[in-house]
């Protein structure tokens, strides 16, 4: 049995016109790796889109691929991840299903108020695929909490567990901030533990569990993720050996910069020193800067010469990063994060217990606002008009506020 | 007032008394008492212990006239005892044996970062007391509990426990194997290791210190890796080739590590891949105010010590980093509960050299992080480190120098008390605390009814979006 694995494809993450294709040409490139391997089966571990409703372009390129694979007969497994599900149940992973593209393997049925998932079985292989769904700010939680287990874990046959949450025990260092949960809420007994959410490459064998695997994304999405994966990958699994397949696009080369007692215009001589001898065909340029400047600020760095020096030498993209780079003259504010979600997570945070609402605990506060920020980032569909987008939007709010009014 | 003694009186003068026991004895039945209910009878010594004037208590400053009545306290009179902001649940109040419908509570943060001494003899109630301090202090947001279980007794794996309160998402338990649902396994990343968190917990010489210590600052994260594998340093003959292999054979034995093939194994909780952020959630989680309880049933003592005092010393790093920015006044305080607590903080310990503990128990309080020890033999521990604990909940204990040691440091004069201690009975407790009027009777209720009233049956519908369900 040949399988592969793969999570936060993130389909439309990147918004920059050179970047906003780069995640599906790496989900292409994946299939395209898959198809060659002769695997029977894909599963996909939540974030296939960035979005519960993605763009048109980045759909129609998916869909073309999807319809490959289901033309070549190898179907796909997928759960909704905490970017592409919808509260509101409107989401385009619905629509991809409907059509025959791929299955949802998130089935059950409620029983004495606690949830019993149900196993698809891959008919070629006869392996038993079940798993949960990933939500904004790790709200899954609560189905784990009311998971039948014994079903799972007395089930016999080679049996798949997909998930999309981060586990407290597996979290790296620097991923210390984002919401987990243990590795205790997932059922025991499972052969393979199809991961995502948490962009790293990790697989771990732990007494009881089995394998469990994240593959990390399909490419990085963000500037601290290049700096860290550099690009992205997936796992193929065949007859229980685990295989890392990388997925390259472009190069990345990082100029790493500490700019403590130095000038604007000495860490600038210092850049271009380090790009002067060297060429950058089709490369992703990170630059990160920290430190605090002997004077000036960061403003005064002129980066659009240094990026136009790197463009002339074929970088294909130049990112900076200057958080961590402070001045004597002022103190920044800073934030210290690596996604849009985690900046959210962390400002919400830092404004819980402001509204003073009876029978309102700080956790209630955030899982609402959460929930609401979700809500209000939908994007109107095309064909609605604004009084039906307007009427969904309240109907979703007061769906998540527990409102009966009208 | 307080009776802190019941002694015998009588009109008879002792002479007379015992010529007509002696009488008695010799079985000569027609000698007796002439009115024996009037002329013999019992004394209770009593002692001031506040002056109540409506809701105001006050320290006495003098006698009660003669001939004043004297009745048994009501609630009614105690008014004074007021619920305070930060309440820290400790038991009912007690007359004697008779338990009054008055709840005491202490001043919780305050309390806490002042250090609390629980002493009591084997099966006097020092668990429960924790389990119900435990249970009240879930409900609070102005402490963060850490919890080193040496019974895994707190969480309640297979019997009502803290996994039971209404608000147990507030309650983390980290065990090392078999975790409940719910539950998070105890792994520590072996990088995250310091030579600094060994202090106190294995008694290195200090050429084996020294040899600790230049392998951390050579390899980093990677010293214990380095010094199992006897990988060179850059400095030669820094130590004799002995120091090292005694070194790694502690290690190998402290940490559960084996090695083979030139590469590292590791068997126990310290582990090569995963674990890396259990330090800084853990810490995160007292900073929410959250109960963490550690399981360290299955841990040797260096072990249980050794992980109490890595936790700590990111704690307290943590506090003081927040004390030197100003924003120590948002945190919630922090309160250490160390069972057997000689183990780290008695004397022969502490002749060995300080450790985290003993360094939080001096200066602890500036930077809002107490302990809670708990033990049977307070004597062993130094008299400087009894009087910092400004609390002392003291169940019975029959061993007259343990009753001496607290006595000695107590916040309230107790000298009287001796006898009262001796014959505390089980669940009964004096409360001695600078953040009490005078020395408390407290009765602590059985967990049981104490955490019953809390719990009520979630019969709430459950939904689940985005499952399919059939």
């Amino acid at each position: 049995m040949k399988f592969a694995h793969m999570a936060d494809c993130h389909i439309g993450s990147w918004r920059d016109p050179k970047l906003k294709d780069i995640s599906t040409e790496a989900f292409n490139k994946a299939v395209d790796k898959c198809i060659q391997e002769q695997v029977n089966f894909i599963l996909i571990a939540g974030d296939l889109f960035n979005t519960s409703l993605p763009r048109l372009d980045n759909l129609k390129t998916v869909v073309t691929k999807l319809k490959e694979l289901k033309d070549k007969n190898i179907p796909v497994y997928i759960i909704p991840g905490s970017h592409d599900f919808s509260p509101s149940g409107r989401t385009m992973l619905d629509v991809l299903e409907e059509a025959g593209l791929f299955i949802n393997v998130v089935k059950g049925e409620v029983v004495e108020n606690k949830l019993k998932l149900k196993f698809t079985i891959d008919e070629k292989t006869g392996t038993k695929i079940t798993g949960l769904l990933g939500k904004r700010g790790s709200l899954e939680r609560s189905y784990y909490e009311s998971l039948h287990t014994e079903n799972l874990e007395n089930e016999e046959g080679y049996k798949i567990f997909v998930f999309h949450s981060g586990i407290d025990e597996l979290k790296p260092k620097e991923m210390q901030n984002i919401i987990s949960q243990p590795l205790s809420l997932l059922p025991k007994n499972f052969n393979y533990y199809a991961g995502g959410h948490m962009h790293i490459v990790k697989e771990s064998k732990i007494e009881d569990y089995g394998t469990i695997v994240y593959p990390g994304p399909l490419f990085p999405n963000s500037f601290s993720e290049l700096e860290e994966l550099e690009r992205g990958g997936f796992y193929i699994v065949e007859d229980g050996n685990l295989k890392w397949e990388p997925i390259q696009i472009h190069n990345t080369h990082k100029i790493i910069l500490n700019c403590n007692h130095k000038t604007p215009e000495l860490i600038e001589q210092e850049i271009n020193d380090e790009i002067k001898d060297k060429e950058f065909n089709n490369t992703i340029v990170l630059i990160r800067l920290f430190g605090s400047l002997e004077n000036g600020k960061p403003t005064d760095i002129n980066f659009k010469s240094i990026f136009t020096k790197l463009y002339d030498k074929s970088a294909y993209f130049v990112m900076k990063n200057t958080n961590a780079l402070t001045t004597k003259d002022f103190e920044e504010i800073k934030i210290d994060t690596k996604s849009v979600e985690d900046v959210e997570g962390k400002l919400i945070k830092e404004h819980l217990g402001q509204i003073k609402v009876e029978n309102l605990s700080v956790e209630k506060e955030e899982a609402y606002t959460r929930e609401l920020m979700n809500i209000l980032s939908q994007e109107k569909a095309e064909g609605m008009t604004k009084t039906d987008f307007e009427n969904k939007v309240n109907d979703d709010a007061k769906r998540v506020l527990e409102l009966d009014v009208d | 007032m307080q009776v802190f003694d019941l002694i015998y009186g009588s009109q008879i003068s002792q002479q007379n008394l015992e010529l007509i026991s002696g009488l008695s004895l010799e079985d000569n039945k027609d000698f007796d008492f002439m009115d024996p209910k009037l002329r013999n009878y019992m004394l209770a010594r009593l002692k001031s212990l506040a002056t109540i004037k409506g809701e105001n208590a006050f320290v006495s400053k003098q006698m009660p006239d003669f001939f004043s009545e004297v009745r048994e306290v009501l609630k009614e009179d105690l008014g004074f005892l007021t619920k305070p902001k930060n309440p820290l649940f400790i038991g009912n109040l007690r007359s004697g044996s008779n338990v009054l419908d008055v709840p005491i509570y202490l001043q919780g943060d305050k309390v806490l970062s002042h250090h609390i001494l629980i002493a009591g003899t084997t099966g006097k109630g020092k668990s429960v007391l924790v389990s119900n301090i435990l249970w009240s202090a879930v409900d609070q947001e102005y402490c963060g509990i850490l919890v080193l279980d040496p019974h895994d007794e707190y969480y309640g794996r297979d019997k009502l426990g803290l996994k039971d309160h209404p608000n147990r998402e507030k309650v983390i338990y980290y065990t090392p194997s078999n975790a409940p649902a719910g539950a998070i396994t105890l792994k520590i990343n072996i990088e995250q290791l310091r030579p600094t968190h060994l202090e106190g917990v294995v008694n290195f010489s200090p050429a084996q210190v020294q040899a600790l210590n230049l392998y951390y600052k050579e390899y980093g994260k990677k010293w214990i890796e380095s010094i199992i594998l006897e990988k060179k340093l850059q400095i030669n003959n820094a130590f004799m080739p002995e120091t090292l292999v005694v070194v790694k054979r502690r290690l190998l034995y402290l940490l559960d590590l084996d090695f083979s093939n030139n590469q590292l194994f590791c068997n126990g909780i310290f582990d090569l891949n995963a674990g890396e952020s259990t330090i800084s959630d853990i810490t995160k989680e007292l900073e929410q105010g959250h109960i963490v309880i550690i399981d360290t049933s299955n841990f040797s003592g260096a072990l249980e010590i050794l992980i109490g005092s890595i936790i700590t010393t990111e704690i307290f790093r943590k506090y003081k980093y927040d004390k030197m920015h100003g924003t120590l006044s948002e945190k919630p305080v922090i309160s250490v509960v160390l069972e057997e607590a000689p183990r780290v903080l008695g004397k022969e310990v502490l002749e060995r050299g300080p450790n985290i503990f003993s360094t939080i128990a001096r200066e602890g309080r500036k930077f809002k992080i107490g302990l809670a020890a708990i033990t049977q033999l307070p004597s062993l521990i130094p008299r400087e480190i009894l009087a910092n604990m400004n609390t002392k909940i003291i169940l019975g204990i029959e061993m007259k120098p343990e009753r001496q040691a607290i006595i000695e440091s107590a916040s309230q004069d107790l000298s009287e008390d001796d006898r009262t201690i001796a014959s505390l009975d089980v669940g009964e407790a004096l409360v001695s605390s600078n953040f009490a009027k005078f020395a408390l009777p407290v009765s602590i209720p059985f967990f049981e009814e104490f955490a019953k009233k809390d719990i009520v049956k979630d019969d709430v519908k459950k939904e689940f979006d985005g499952v399919q369900l059939s």
